[in-house]
């Protein structure tokens, strides 16, 4: 029978079948400090053990200060974070604690150290695990008490096989463009719904001419799109991730060998099909912005903020809260647009490329007057590669704010947020009401347009820049 | 978990779309190490007034609530049925999102269309709560919300006939739906899913011992 890659990874973990019930091997257990404490206190109650310490990777990210991760001023992030510290102590679980040269967010962590590979399944209860997708692996986000399940088992319930949609991105990236107005014009054209109960696969020529960061990012925002995970098929591009570079838990010499050669066999089949299947143009793509209040809400970088006739009926009483929250004016050009703060970081996108990218565009320019703009490397290891190339330089001479690893401004749980009424150009993952921080205003964009905002201190069509 | 077999109570209905678990509850609120005290923090930057939400560390303490949020009005109060509108739960994984529903006194909730009236995670951590997540056809739903919308209405949700019924005076609506069956028995019977699963120890074991040999962790 042709099967999908998201077919064979599935069946390969399937332990047992109940009527509409799966049970999966889960391979790696990643684990953060918000959605563990209920989970642990759990076998703690049940008297049960970590069945597979060795596989299970724990980290700090989402309450880390990044201006000085060692000073966590909040005594209730203190107590998650030491909660988290004594859970890994006492269930002996591998865990990277802040300035250990390997903390950072969950989801950057997991590919550096070689702990996410090709074919295998991750949890982790955070959305956002769908990140480690881009590798072939399927991951997905869990709920603490599947936490506790996977502690417990090392396996997780689930329905019956998701349905696969398969998402095809066909031509060439035009310059300026980056993967994250991929994803943006993915979930824009299927909606915040659209992938509900279906695994994405990614696939075609302008899939394989990303880079490992590159498909991180498109995976990363599977969710928002509602599907529980995405992939991408591994290819040469994958392997040299872990051959050229040393993957600490990765396999190495004849171990490597054999995993590849069983990771060329994850390719979807020619004959096999997909239950659903939309196609998206990369070459006629121009910079995304999202103007509202969830992923979907999303216009081009040279258009305007829709007017509620131009929206579906269906659609118009969200977008008008939508309009509501966001201060914004129907039919507004884009580009007219002002706004307070820039924040590049985050698992979708605070990796070496987006930084790199982000640098191009803000090398011998300054951020605007009144802007203040943030940037956070997503982990430790990326803090460090930045140095090394002297990213950290060119941010700072910018006038940015050049911080230490973690979730930072993606979500409100750490000193980094949004005041009311402020409006960010940010490289996260969600444009939610508070999201940012009560009353903010988040606009998601890839990090080379977040970087052009920040120097214009409106939204410019970030090609403007790079011809210029 | 209790067993749950048939649920009756008034119903409420939030019928906006895409309701995001940012909303149902701001992350701020994650810092919270417990299990239990969620209840004051569903929906917490909607249904207070302007600086009302609970601060992180006190739930109960909380300021007056903000009458325009529709959960707020008068015929609202003591709903155990939430009638809501698509996508209800998406965004992130936080089971907190469930406990304060479930916490905030709901045992049933109700949305339209097949796959998409809940978010996947959330149906799924629902499912680990024993809160009822019901996906119905959109015109049943819509039948629901016309009588029930206005308030005033009762809600029988039988899991045993999969059937749930909507009275206000004398009109009733009466919607049959379906979950799946393993998800039913596992809420009919209140089932702990870790012992249930660890008498699946052997088929676990053996897919350790035959996994590849690449598949373990290099030690690091």
């Amino acid at each position: 029978m042709p099967a999908t890659l998201f077919q064979k990874v599935w069946d390969r973990h399937v332990l047992a079948n109940t009527n509409e019930a799966t049970l999966l091997y889960i391979d790696r257990h990643l684990v953060h400090e918000v959605t563990s404490p209920q989970a642990f206190d759990g076998l703690r109650l049940a008297g049960r053990k970590v069945r597979r310490p060795d596989l299970t990777f724990a980290t700090i990210d989402h309450n880390v200060p990044t201006e000085d991760q060692l000073n966590i001023g909040d005594p209730l992030s203190r107590r998650q974070v030491e909660t988290l510290r004594a859970n890994a102590r006492e269930f002996g679980v591998n865990f990277y604690d802040i300035q250990s040269g390997r903390q950072g967010i969950v989801h950057v962590i997991g590919p550096e150290l070689g702990i996410t590979l090709p074919g295998t399944t991750i949890v982790c209860g955070d959305s956002h695990t769908s990140t480690h997708g881009a590798f072939g692996a399927l991951a997905f986000g869990i709920g603490t008490s599947e936490v506790e399940h996977v502690l417990a088992t090392q396996t997780l319930w689930q329905g019956k096989r998701p349905a696969a949609l398969g998402v095809e991105v066909t031509g060439t990236l035009p310059r300026g463009l980056e993967p994250k107005d991929i994803i943006l014009a993915v979930i824009r054209a299927i909606g915040t719904a659209g992938g509900t109960g279906t695994v994405i696969e990614y696939y075609g020529p302008a899939i394989r001419a990303l880079s490992m960061e590159g498909r991180m990012t498109v995976c990363n925002m599977s969710i928002e799109g509602g599907a529980r995970a995405g992939l991408i098929a591994p290819d040469d591009v994958t392997f040299e991730y872990f051959s050229k570079t040393d993957r600490p838990y990765a396999p190495k010499g004849a171990a490597l060998d054999a995993a590849i050669a069983d990771w060329r066999t994850l390719a979807t089949d020619p004959d096999a099909k997909y239950d659903s299947h939309v196609t998206i143009d990369a070459s006629k793509l121009v910079p995304q912005v999202t103007w509202g209040t969830n992923p979907a809400m999303t216009v081009d970088a040279d258009g305007r903020i829709p007017t509620l006739e131009e929206l579906p009926s269906t659609l118009r009483e969200e977008a008008g809260r939508a309009f509501q929250y966001m201060g914004l004016t129907p039919g507004t050009p884009v580009s007219e647009i002002p706004i307070d703060v820039v924040f590049i970081g985050s698992c979708t996108n605070g990796r070496i490329e987006d930084l790199r990218a982000a640098a191009q565009v803000m090398k011998g320019r300054k951020v605007a007057a009144g802007v203040r703009a943030l940037v956070v490397p997503g982990s430790e290891q990326v803090r460090s590669q930045a140095h090394a190339e002297g990213l950290d330089r060119v941010f700072e001479e910018a006038g940015a704010e050049w911080r230490q690893a973690g979730c930072s401004m993606c979500l409100a749980m750490n000193p980094d947020r949004l005041q009311p009424g402020q409006r960010a150009a940010s490289t996260s993952n969600r444009n939610f009401e508070g999201r940012q921080g009560p009353g903010g205003r988040t606009h998601l964009v890839s990090p080379s347009m977040a970087a052009a905002a920040a120097v214009t201190g409106r939204f410019t069509d970030v090609r403007r820049l790079l011809d210029a | 978990m209790n067993p749950f077999t048939v649920h009756r109570g008034k119903v409420a209905v939030l019928d906006w779309t895409d309701v995001n678990t940012d909303l149902i509850i701001p992350a701020r609120y994650l810092k919270r190490i417990e299990r239990v005290g969620y209840g004051p923090l569903l929906f917490a930057d909607k249904r207070y007034a302007a600086g009302g939400a609970p601060p992180i560390d006190d739930p109960e303490k909380h300021g007056p609530l903000d009458p325009a949020f529709p959960l707020n009005r008068p015929e609202n109060q003591g709903a155990s049925v939430l009638v809501v509108g698509r996508n209800f739960g998406c965004g992130s994984s936080r089971e907190h999102a469930v406990w304060a529903v479930a916490q905030g006194g709901y045992a049933v909730v109700i949305a339209p269309g097949k796959d998409e009236g809940f978010a996947d995670i959330f149906e799924g951590n629902a499912l680990n709560n024993g809160l009822l997540a019901v996906e119905i056809p959109q015109a049943d739903w819509d039948r629901i919300v016309e009588l029930a919308g206005p308030g005033g209405a009762e809600a029988v949700v039988d899991l045993q006939a999969l059937k749930i019924t909507v009275q206000k005076g004398p009109a009733t609506v009466e919607v049959p739906f379906f979950i799946p069956e393993t998800r039913r028995e596992r809420l009919l019977q209140g089932l702990d899913a870790i012992s249930e699963t660890l008498l699946l120890e052997p088929n676990i074991d053996r897919y350790e011992k035959e996994s590849a040999a690449w598949l373990r962790p290099a030690t690091a």
